[in-house]
């Protein structure tokens, strides 16, 4: 049997301003580990807040999740916080780094709140994953200091400063121009063979969603369609 | 030693800000600079009014007072509740003064908190100079005494008080005095009492004290002499007054010494009501100018978070999206504000120090008075500290649980 990285049954999440509304209605869904699966659907279908409900960050819903089979579902904050530091890593559309610290520290952050490594060891792990994106040069500089494309790498390198299991994307490469999109994708796919990381992606970006291993469909709040 | 990743945020945060943080931490400085030069104004000043009380007045004063006649004695004794005892309902002038002072006086010195005692003789008089006369007091006090126990040397500005010990005749008069019937040292007075006959007296010296009422009526005599002015023998005392080790405990010694000797004892404290209330006013008074920069102080704090934290509101959902809990982030805003509250703190102390210091500079030269009386008291300086860092922490504490409860979904989504 496969491990399941990522476990939602029977997800209902609804909208209450100004007038109750269903955005996610009964969804159910597997992810295994070191699966890279896109998720795709028109604007406004449920499919980022349905990855905001399995990053949790929302609590707001209906239905159970489990995570690295831990039931994340009514566990506290704190709890999630510390499920989110340690198991999930994120990239958004934009990079919202830091912009009063370097680039650097704000790879560093995460693994500080993390508390596993010295603080010499989160450095050179810093160092390696910013060398891993060829940013490696700009460490030193402030966040705010870089072009669109860099930021964005350093976001993605902060995101896997503590190795988390899944790392969830939120149009991640929306920002991008197609050589750092094929970038990203690329570092993506070797994180999913090579190191059996599970990747979560919400994206309009068809070529993008194509060349993942799963595309999920979705529409008005349901999943129209699994994938493969 | 690792600094905690918090910590390194609000210290990054601060110092990415310096602009703001010296102007939050300058509110916290104004105000905690100021309640140390409030506190020790009115310390100071508290301080020299009863010093200058005590400069007057004794801590207690024993002296036998006017009484109406009491039947209580004569009725136990008749033991008989048919007869009535009739007495005339006015006070009785009670002119022997204290009986046996010298006595009594032997009696007070050995109560042990007991520091220092000196009869006097208490006489209304007229001083007459040429034509003009003017009333006043003469106090017939052994002066060396007398100097010891109110620093009579300190008001002098004329003439030797030592004189007063070796001129016979001689009299020590306040400067009021002295300008009604323009004297000076070494000239004759004639001072009449309301008992004797009028003496020819002679100016030794002129004192002069803050209190110009003191000024232009008192004057000191040897006790003899004030004797001699009210033609009383040699065993004529109409007050003891006494100072004790702390007058803090005058009440409690002056009810022991009145159950003691069966005279009248009264303390500092009820002959100085009026001073007990000025401090007390004095103390509201600064107490809420102190609680209104504090006040402000904070809100400066509070004001400077809270824009933080508008700005910084993306910031905060992507450290929460990553992993810093709720508890994390308070701890990020609030030692911001501990951070600028201790930075305030410090350079506060040291201005409040050094404006206190420049103050105490300043020449009034009212009276005795010749400097701004500044007291120099060390948990002034703690109470400063304490208070500052307790309106920071709380000024502190409403901006960073705001901070704690953004929603990341909210705020990222957008």
């Amino acid at each position: 049997m496969e491990s399941i990285a990522l476990k939602a049954t029977g997800i209902n999440k609804y909208f209450h301003d100004p007038v109750t509304i269903p955005v996610l209605k009964n969804i159910t869904l597997d992810v295994r580990k070191g699966e890279f699966v896109s998720i795709v659907g028109k604007s406004g279908c449920g499919k980022s807040t349905l990855l905001y409900v399995l990053s949790t960050m929302d609590t707001d819903y209906e239905g159970t999740l489990d995570i690295n089979g831990v039931q994340a579902t009514g566990k506290s904050l704190n709890a999630l916080a510390r499920i989110r530091n340690e198991s999930i890593g994120f990239v958004f559309q934009f990079h919202y780094l830091l912009p009063d610290f370097t680039c650097l520290k704000n790879v560093m952050i995460p693994a500080l709140r993390l508390g596993k490594y010295s603080y010499k060891e989160v450095e050179a792990r810093a160092y390696e994953k910013l060398k891993m994106f060829g940013v490696e040069d700009q460490a030193l500089k402030r966040a705010d200091k870089l072009s669109g494309g860099q930021q964005q790498r350093v976001a993605i390198a902060r995101a896997l400063i503590n190795e988390p299991a899944i790392i969830m994307g939120d149009e991640p490469t929306g920002n991008l121009d197609s050589k750092n999109t094929g970038i990203v994708f690329d570092l993506f796919q070797k994180l999913a063979k090579d190191f059996g990381q599970t990747i979560i992606t919400v994206t309009h970006d068809e070529d993008f969603a194509r060349r993942s291993d799963r595309i999920i469909e979705m529409a008005d709040g349901e999943i129209k369609s699994h994938g493969k | 030693m690792k600094i905690n990743v918090n910590t390194e945020i609000a210290l990054t945060y601060l110092s990415a800000r310096k602009k703001q943080t010296a102007i939050a931490a300058a509110g916290v400085m104004f105000g905690i600079s100021m309640f140390i030069f409030m506190q020790s104004l009115m310390k100071g000043t508290n301080d020299y009014f009863e010093k200058m009380s005590f400069n007057s007045t004794p801590h207690i004063r024993l002296y036998s007072e006017n009484k109406v006649a009491d039947t209580h004695m004569l009725n136990s004794y008749l033991k008989d509740s048919s007869v009535k005892i009739l007495t005339n309902p006015k006070q009785l002038i009670q002119t022997l003064g204290i009986n046996n002072p010298y006595g009594i006086i032997k009696e007070i010195i050995k109560y042990p908190r007991v520091a220092n005692v000196t009869p006097q003789v208490t006489a209304n008089v007229i001083y007459t100079s040429g034509s003009v006369q003017i009333d006043g007091n003469v106090a017939g006090v052994n002066i060396d005494q007398e100097d010891k126990m109110f620093d009579v040397q300190s008001n002098m500005i004329a003439g030797d008080l030592h004189d007063l010990n070796r001129v016979n005749n001689g009299l020590l008069i306040g400067k009021g005095v002295a300008d009604k019937l323009s004297l000076h040292v070494g000239d004759n007075i004639t001072v009449t009492s309301g008992t004797g006959s009028p003496t020819i007296m002679r100016v030794i010296g002129i004192f002069a004290t803050t209190i110009k009422q003191i000024d232009e009526t008192k004057s000191y005599a040897n006790i003899v002499q004030a004797q001699n002015l009210l033609g009383k023998d040699r065993s004529y005392v109409t007050d003891i007054k006494i100072n004790i080790d702390d007058y803090n405990n005058a009440p409690a010694v002056a009810r022991d010494l009145e159950t003691i000797t069966g005279y009248k004892a009264e303390d500092w404290v009820q002959a100085n009501e009026q001073l007990k209330a000025a401090f007390k006013i004095r103390a509201v008074i600064l107490n809420s100018v102190i609680g209104v920069l504090l006040l402000v102080a904070g809100f400066g704090i509070y004001n400077i978070l809270n824009m933080t934290i508008y700005e910084k509101i993306k910031e905060i959902a992507i450290l929460k999206a990553q992993g810093f809990s709720g508890q994390a982030v308070t701890s990020i805003f609030l030692q911001q504000a501990v951070y600028i509250g201790v930075l305030g703190g410090i350079i506060g102390v040291i201005v409040g120090f050094l404006i206190t210091l420049m103050v105490s500079r300043i020449y009034i030269g009212a009276g005795s008075l010749k400097y701004l009386p500044m007291s120099f008291y060390t948990p002034h300086y703690a109470e400063a500290i304490i208070f500052g860092i307790l309106t920071t922490v709380a000024a502190g504490f409403f901006p960073a649980r705001k901070a704690s409860k953004v929603d990341p979904v909210t705020i990222i989504r957008g």
